[in-house]
């Protein structure tokens, strides 16, 4: 926490990394649904 | 390909000039951002921070206007965008709320204060948290359309007010707030620079773009999971 204070830009750096972690979550998550729907219409066909 | 394009060099570029700018207190070069006392380094959370609140409020506003289309036309591929808006609103409404705490840690000393900001972003939150959980709650398919749509029309119509209004009229710490020492306002009118704001506004424009790209997924893949219901 000293360092950080110290060295605020890393503060901003934790924050952009935050934001990129949550879009990667999300499109994480997107690509899972997607690759079920691939998987019940290779079964159906 | 000209959305992922633009979207991909806009983004890069934002984020190299988010960061690469000395921040000194006298700017002599075009190059430099000013200091904002009190700010210094941490200023340069605005160009990714805002953006997500911004980004939130257009996901509500998206999802309303889908909730207005779903009551007038009926047609189920609505009521699939109305959600998706507002499932995007409500992440980026939470990536603004954490990157906001961690900001906050280091400004004003503790993760969250009931800062008149954190307050009405809280309430947001626990407005769209109600919308998914009305949304599961109902298992017919037309009335959860309708119902949801209703509920998007009029969360989306507390939203200025709990991101514009309120957060400005109360006394609070946050930027812009009427506590704040250089007056009430919006921060970006009288502390950015101009290069801070060429920075700021091409970061809402990559931004913007990002939402597009990501709402057009997730609708298209609510699309396929839609059709694959009716089939089965």
């Amino acid at each position: 926490m000293e360092f950080l204070a110290e060295h605020q830009l890393y503060i901003v750096m934790i924050i952009v990394v935050g934001i990129w972690l949550g879009l990667f979550a999300y499109l994480f998550r997107l690509e899972g649904r997607i690759r079920k729907l691939e998987k019940e219409t290779d079964r159906e066909s | 390909m000209l959305l992922r394009g633009t979207l991909g060099v806009l983004l890069t570029l934002v984020i190299v000039a988010a960061f690469v700018p000395p921040i000194v207190s006298q700017p002599q070069s075009w190059y430099e951002f000013p200091l904002i006392p009190g700010l210094e380094e941490k200023a340069r959370i605005i160009f990714f921070h805002v953006p997500t609140a911004w980004l939130s409020v257009m996901a509500f506003v998206t999802s309303m206007f889908y909730g207005i289309r779903y009551l007038r036309k009926r047609d189920m591929m609505d009521d699939l965008r109305s959600s998706s808006a507002a499932g995007l609103g409500l992440l980026f409404c939470i990536l603004a709320t954490v990157t906001g705490a961690i900001w906050a840690k280091f400004n004003w000393g503790s993760f969250w204060n009931w800062d008149p900001r954190e307050t009405s972003i809280f309430v947001l939150l626990l407005i769209y948290g109600a919308y998914f959980s009305l949304r599961s709650a109902v298992e017919v398919e037309e009335k959860r359309a309708t119902l949801s749509s209703v509920y998007s029309i009029i969360a989306a119509v507390t939203v200025p007010f709990f991101i514009f209004i309120m957060p400005r009229i109360m006394t609070g710490l946050h930027p812009g707030a009427k506590g704040d020492p250089d007056g009430a306002g919006p921060v970006i009118d009288f502390k950015m620079s101009l290069n801070m704001r060429v920075v700021f506004f091409a970061s809402l424009i990559a931004f913007t773009l990002l939402f597009i790209w990501m709402f057009n997924l997730r609708v298209r893949a609510a699309r396929l999971e839609y059709r694959h219901q009716l089939k089965g």
